[in-house]
């Protein structure tokens, strides 16, 4: 096709400055398949290294990111948000290593028992860790790989490598039917989601002829000065934005959160709570930069849009707070705070690109530390070899794991947003967002939501540091392995300590929220005055 | 006999100070002959004309005097300069935080060494070297330009949401420096590094237990109170604010396995609550008037406001009220004070440390620092007025109250607390009379002395098994291993007392002064008031000097776990001592052996008393050296409006000022003294008789019980706060568990049940209708989507 040849010379002559900067996914792709080989070695030592292989890997990417993706190879590349990318690899990765250690130990703990004490022979196919480990780091990749997209097609198999991965998690992370039940409900409505992407991709493919996101955004940019944006692309875009609340748990396409959580491991459900809404968010932004915000010539989301996402965002974090208030299961209480989280990080959206893309992505890291601070301490303990999971299990337990506790209650303050801790800074500044974009209604919804979701939020500080211990709760202890607990622990203290660098982190997310570097350089210098 | 013992002691480190003196205050300007005769005549007894004369010849002053009491004319106040060279000064904050993580990790993993106390000392003593050195490479530049210093240190907050004024909100971690921050970190670090070195060997009987924890709370809280004083805006002081409340209560509740030392670091953080929550609100209220709360930008607003039209109304005048709310919560005054004498379940230390030498001073520090509120140009003539009086009279309130409640307290811990109560009521009512120099003398000199009080009361209970009660104690002067701590106390209570020419009298008599001089009728009642209260001090301090230190000697051991003053009960058993069998040469109950106080004590106890000696050394030498030293801190920074005394040429009854309150102000010590001598040391049975006397009559009954139970707030507050507290807690319970419980939880309850029911064909909880129920909503947004299109909404 003649339209077609332009775009496909550009993405060509584009590929050169494109494999530099996805070096550190490559890296990470290295680190996912020595995961999976050594996680089948005969060798126990071995097999117990595959977690520390992951956080190597994580760490080269780190560090080969910080090495790669500077300001000129960025705009080389032609990305549409230059330093998208190395915010949201950095949150990967670091927020990646702390899943990683929080997951140390529950994998395979019944066959590799059944080895230590020669009850059993090790058999490769009973065991799972390999996979586990391979999969967490190929959807922290798919993740990444999110922001290199420049078209459709990128931006379409990088999310779907994001999701498969997780799928599988669900399902291997327990062993349990729960977790198979999970994994089929989560894969299934996964499916349809990622169906429903696509047909808002195919409309608007019809509604420009073009994939390359440059290229849809300059025909949106003509469409918007002669008399309006097709209602063809309206629908195209719709359709997208809903696919992608599947993965943010945002009605109407959050459902399957509770379930979903409840079935899988505890760690597992902390790395679904957040990787799949980074990919949401990112996917989003991407998605609305190109032919959303820009697409008026004005900054603002074509209205259907605009009023459909408010409508959204009002009632996830109404729905997702009410239904936390009358959880007694503390996983099925976090799947509905990490929906109403994903109602807090839309008003972001909502509030433009200069105002809000740094709130929601200031918002993605701070929900991101507290959250694993949370979910890990949950998964940093169990009760007689089960996971915990009733709220009344955590009754006393600064007797039992002090530290667990602690590093539980100081992640709900931090999602609550009381203010010494980071999560209160996350808020701040989506509530200055909303504020600056005069959408008064909005905030008034999200500080009253605010106030509820402390409600529920509490009870994980009242029920450890508060309530006495009850018979039921003999049998809690801290599990095995020191590394869940340690990785609570740090997350707890990053709640503490990041607050001392708000300011810096919020550069960073405002650098990487930016269009073009040129803007970025102005405002770097209008905050160093 | 003891007391000229003590004398005699006094009077050669009193002479030995002056050489020091000599030798330190050796300047290109001052000739050395004055000073060291200005010392001498000191320890000779003899300063009174050079201390006069020191204050007549300074007549630069003079003008302040003729001003109004609240109206300080046109403000002006030099901005501040920037300078990174001073990064360094990060150092001094980092340092103790160092300490925190590592003393914490020693807690957490429960190690047992001695590294904790270590670590605390270095640090301390490395930010004491750091203030030194600012004082010396940044203090002649503020005192010749009068330029306060600011040091960034780290971007933390700043927020924009328009390009107007009032759009922006910053508050960066960075340091302000000027005289009155200078001074407090200079102090603060100083006695932190001593009282460290004390608790080193003080807290050993608890090396098993919370070694690490106690070391890593007392760091925690100098990193905060340094954040406090060197913050450049009102943010990060609450910051240091909020931080030296909870250390506070963490070492307070150290003893956590005794419930009364729970409750009372409860009830102080309560208490200090409602006085942060005054801070909180003044924070908002600045920031609506004058949208920014750094205090460079800040106090330039302020001064470039006009006075004529005070805009702002109310939300203006409130802020000094609430100012003073926080002071009265930190500083325990007026109706807040009653946290304070429960602080003492703490250990020693921390009393010395946290609840009379540094933290509870952070209030008065607030008072200096926000000065400028207390004006006709930031508030209003009216309301400027009663402001600064409505702070006097809680001072002056506060120091009266604080000094009854001292006389009828049996535990010297306790006395101790109570006169700390009252000193801060003289700071804060020199304050309110309208000096803040007089104020600020006070805390520094106080500082010294109250340490010292404290650390000797410490280590008479470090020694004699936690016993705080006087009456159980007695010779102790004669004790083997005890006389150097009773001399010391002789010392601290000869200050507390305002004996004429100590420190504290030359500082607490600038209060007075500029009290009995003002022009305001309701000024000069404060300052007679502070007179007799100053009568009172001189009788309870000896009054527990000589009930512990003359007489026959008698020692009756505190229990190891005591029943009614657990605080600070050390595991001083007899037995737990043989390794101390050599100081337990003498008497006492059946086979105690007093431990004496080892070398590390010994050593901080006296460089406290040479400190308080010398805390006097800015009066003592401000004759030969043309200046008060504490007075140009106070003239370099935001107090400077109060800077003077405000009594040149004033006259007290007709009199020349000085002479006259020398006069008055001795007398009533002496008085006092002389009360404490016949009742508690020459004829104690004639002191036992009158107070049985009291108590078995029924109109003077009141005298001694009232004062024994501090006037009954404590039931006041239980009373008109606690119980309807209880009830209303009743009533709430009994709401919760029938009305919510019972029928609004059935209801909301039943709710969800409801919905299920009439959803049920969707939640079986198969995909298949998650699937169904996503779709619909999927067609429902489409729908509308197209129904908003149809009737023509969309662009």
């Amino acid at each position: 096709m003649n339209t077609m040849t332009p775009a496909i010379l550009a993405a060509t002559t584009n590929l050169g400055p494109k494999f530099m900067l996805i070096v550190p996914e490559a890296v990470l792709f290295v680190g996912a398949v020595l995961c999976a080989v050594m996680g089948l070695s005969h060798v126990r030592a071995f097999r117990a290294l595959v977690p520390w292989v992951a956080v190597v890997a994580l760490i080269a990417t780190f560090a080969t990111m910080l090495k790669v993706w500077t300001p000129e190879a960025a705009t080389a590349a032609q990305l549409p948000m230059p330093m998208l990318g190395k915010y949201i690899i950095a949150l990967l990765c670091v927020v990646g290593v702390g899943h990683v250690l929080a997951s140390i130990g529950s994998v395979d703990r019944a066959v590799e028992r059944q080895v230590a004490s020669g009850t059993g022979a090790f058999d490769p196919v009973r065991v799972i860790q390999g996979e586990f480990y391979a999969f967490i780091l190929l959807s922290l990749c798919g993740g990444m790989l999110l922001c290199h997209a420049t078209d459709l097609v990128w931006l379409f198999l990088a999310f779907e490598l994001c999701s498969l991965p997780t799928y599988v998690l669900v399902a291997i992370g327990r062993g349990a039917d729960r977790s198979m039940e999970a994994a089929i409900k989560y894969f299934f409505l996964g499916a349809m989601s990622t169906a429903t992407l696509l047909l808002g991709f195919a409309f608007l493919y019809g509604a420009t002829g073009t994939l390359e996101l440059s290229a849809m955004r300059e025909s949106f940019q003509m469409q918007a000065q002669t008399g309006g944006i097709g209602s063809v692309a309206i629908v195209g875009m719709l359709l997208a934005v809903i696919g992608i609340c599947f993965k943010l748990a945002a009605v109407p396409m959050h459902f399957y959160a509770p379930d979903v959580y409840e079935g899988a491991s505890s760690p597992v459900a902390a790395f679904i709570s957040f990787v799949p809404k980074v990919q949401g968010f990112v996917t989003l932004i991407v998605l609305l930069g190109t032919v959303g915000w820009s697409a008026n010539g004005d900054s603002s989301i074509p209205p259907v849009i605009a009023a459909v996402l408010w409508m959204i965002a009002v009632l996830t974090m109404t729905l997702g707070n009410i239904g936390a208030l009358l959880q007694r299961s503390a996983k099925r209480m976090l799947a509905y705070s990490s929906i109403a989280n994903s109602g807090y990080m839309l008003v972001g959206i909502l509030a433009g690109p200069t105002i809000g893309i740094d709130a929601t992505l200031l918002y993605l890291l701070t929900y991101g530390v507290a959250n694993l601070a949370t979910f890990g301490s949950l998964a940093a303990i169990e009760r007689n070899g089960h996971e915990v999971d009733s709220i009344d299990d955590l009754a006393g337990l600064r007797v039992r794991a002090p530290m667990v506790a602690a590093a539980l209650a100081i992640g709900a303050l931090s999602l609550t947003g009381i203010p010494p801790l980071l999560g209160f800074w996350g808020k701040l500044d989506l509530f200055v967002a909303s504020a600056e974009s005069h959408q008064r209604t909005l905030l008034v919804i999200m500080a009253l939501n605010s106030g509820v979701a402390a409600f529920y939020y509490l009870r994980l500080v009242a029920m450890p540091f508060v309530q006495e211990a009850t018979p039921r709760t003999q049998g809690v202890s801290p599990v095995p392995s020191v590394w869940p607990r340690l990785s609570a622990l740090i997350f707890a203290a990053g709640c503490i300590a990041l607050p001392f660098f708000a300011n810096q982190l919020k550069g960073e997310a405002a650098a990487a929220a930016r269009t073009d570097l040129d803007k970025q350089a102005t405002v770097a210098q209008s905050v160093e005055k | 006999m003891g007391g000229t013992e003590g004398m005699s002691t006094v009077a050669i480190i009193a002479l030995a100070s002056a050489f020091v003196t000599h030798a330190t205050a050796h300047t290109p300007t001052a000739s050395m002959e004055p000073a060291l005769f200005t010392t001498l005549a000191l320890a000779l007894g003899d300063g009174a004309h050079a201390v006069v004369d020191g204050h007549a010849a300074d007549a630069a002053h003079a003008a302040h005097a003729a001003s109004g009491y609240a109206d300080v004319g046109p403000l002006h106040f030099v901005k501040a300069v920037a300078n990174t060279d001073f990064a360094w000064l990060k150092w001094m904050l980092l340092a103790p935080l160092v300490s925190v993580v590592l003393c914490g990790a020693l807690a957490m993993f429960k190690v047992k060494s001695r590294m904790p106390a270590v670590f605390t000392v270095a640090a301390f003593g490395l930010s004491t070297a750091m203030a030194i050195a600012l004082y010396f490479q940044f203090g002649p530049t503020l005192f010749e330009t009068h330029a306060p210093l600011t040091v960034p240190f780290m971007d933390w907050l700043s927020l924009s949401w328009g390009p107007a004024p009032f759009q922006s909100f910053t508050a960066n971690l960075g340091f302000y420096i000027d005289g009155i921050s200078m001074l407090w970190m200079l102090f603060v670090t100083v006695l932190a590094t001593l009282i460290a070195l004390y608790a080193s060997e003080y807290m050993e009987s608890d090396l098993k237990a919370g070694y690490a924890r106690f070391f890593f709370a007392v760091s925690l809280f100098v990193a905060s109170m340094l954040i406090l004083v060197m913050s450049d805006n009102l943010v990060g002081l609450y910051l240091g604010w909020e931080g030296v409340g909870l250390c506070s209560y963490m070492l307070i509740g150290y003893y956590a396995t005794q419930p009364g030392a729970t409750a009372a670091a409860k009830k102080a953080f309560i208490m200090n609550r409602i006085g942060d929550l005054g801070l909180a609100l003044a924070i908002f209220l600045i920031w609506t008037n004058y949208g920014t709360v750094q205090y460079d930008s800040l106090f330039q607003a302020i001064a470039t406001t006009g006075s004529e039209a005070v805009q702002g109304g109310w939300s203006k005048a409130a802020i000094p009220f609430l100012l003073l709310l926080a002071v009265c919560g930190k500083s325990a005054q007026g109706p807040l004070f009653t946290w304070l004498p429960d602080a003492m379940w703490g250990p020693t230390p921390v009393s010395a440390l946290i609840h009379a030498a540094t933290m509870v001073t952070a209030g008065i520090y607030l008072l200096a620092r926000m000065a400028p509120f207390y004006t006709v140009q930031a508030i209003g003539g009216e309301w400027a007025e009663t402001a600064l009086l409505t702070v006097g009279w809680i001072g002056c309130f506060t120091a009266f109250i604080g000094a009854t409640i001292a006389c009828g307290q049996f535990d010297y811990k306790r006395v101790f607390a109570y006169s700390t109560i009252s000193s801060l009521g003289y700071m804060v009512m020199g304050l309110g009379v309208g000096t803040a120099f007089g104020g600020v003398y006070y805390v520094f000199t106080h500082a010294w002395f109250k340490a010292l009080l404290f650390l000797t009361a410490g280590a008479v209970m470090h020694g004699m098994a936690g016993q705080v009660d006087f009456r159980k104690l007695g010779g102790l002067l004669k004790v083997p291993g005890f006389r150097l701590t009773m001399i010391c106390m002789l010392l601290g209570c000869l200050w507390l007392a305002t004996a004429p020419f100590s420190a504290a009298a030359e500082s607490k008599d600038i209060i007075l002064l500029t009290a009995l001089t003002s022009d305001v009728q309701q000024v000069r009642w404060m300052g007679w008031i502070g007179v007799l209260t100053a009568g009172i001090t001189a009788y309870y301090a000896f009054r527990v000097w000589f009930r512990l230190a003359l007489g026959p000697v008698k020692i009756e051991p505190g229990a190891d776990q005591h029943a009614d003053h657990g605080h600070d009960d050390h595991a001083h058993a007899a037995d737990a001592h043989s390794t101390h069998k050599t100081d337990a040469a003498s008497h006492g109950g059946s086979g105690f052996h007093p431990h004496a106080p080892g070398l590390r004590i010994s050593l901080v106890l006296t460089l406290l008393a040479i400190g308080s000696v010398l805390a006097g050394l800015p009066s003592y030498l401000e004759h030969s050296q043309g200046f008060n030293w504490i007075q140009r801190f106070v003239e370099n920074s935001t107090a400077k409006i109060r800077a003077g005394d405000g009594a040149e040429h004033a006259l007290i009854l007709g009199r020349d000022a000085h002479s006259t309150l020398f006069i008055i102000a001795t007398s009533v010590v002496v008085a006092g003294f002389l009360l404490a001598w016949i009742l508690h040391a020459k004829n104690r049975a004639l002191g036992d008789r009158m107070r049985a006397f009291m108590l078995n009559t029924t109109g003077l009954k009141w005298i001694p019980l009232g004062s024994e139970h501090g006037w009954y707030v404590d039931q006041f507050y239980n009373a008109i706060i606690g119980v309807p507290a209880w009830l209303g807690a009743q009533l709430l319970a009994f709401t919760d568990r029938f009305v919510i419980d019972g029928v609004v939880v059935a209801a909301v309850g039943r709710f969800p049940g409801f919905v299920a029911r009439v959803f049920q064909p969707l939640y079986t909880g198969t995909v298949q209708s998650y699937a169904l129920t996503m779709a619909g909503g999927i067609g429902l947004i489409v729908a509308w989507v197209v129904w908003v299109w149809l009737s023509g909404g969309a662009s």
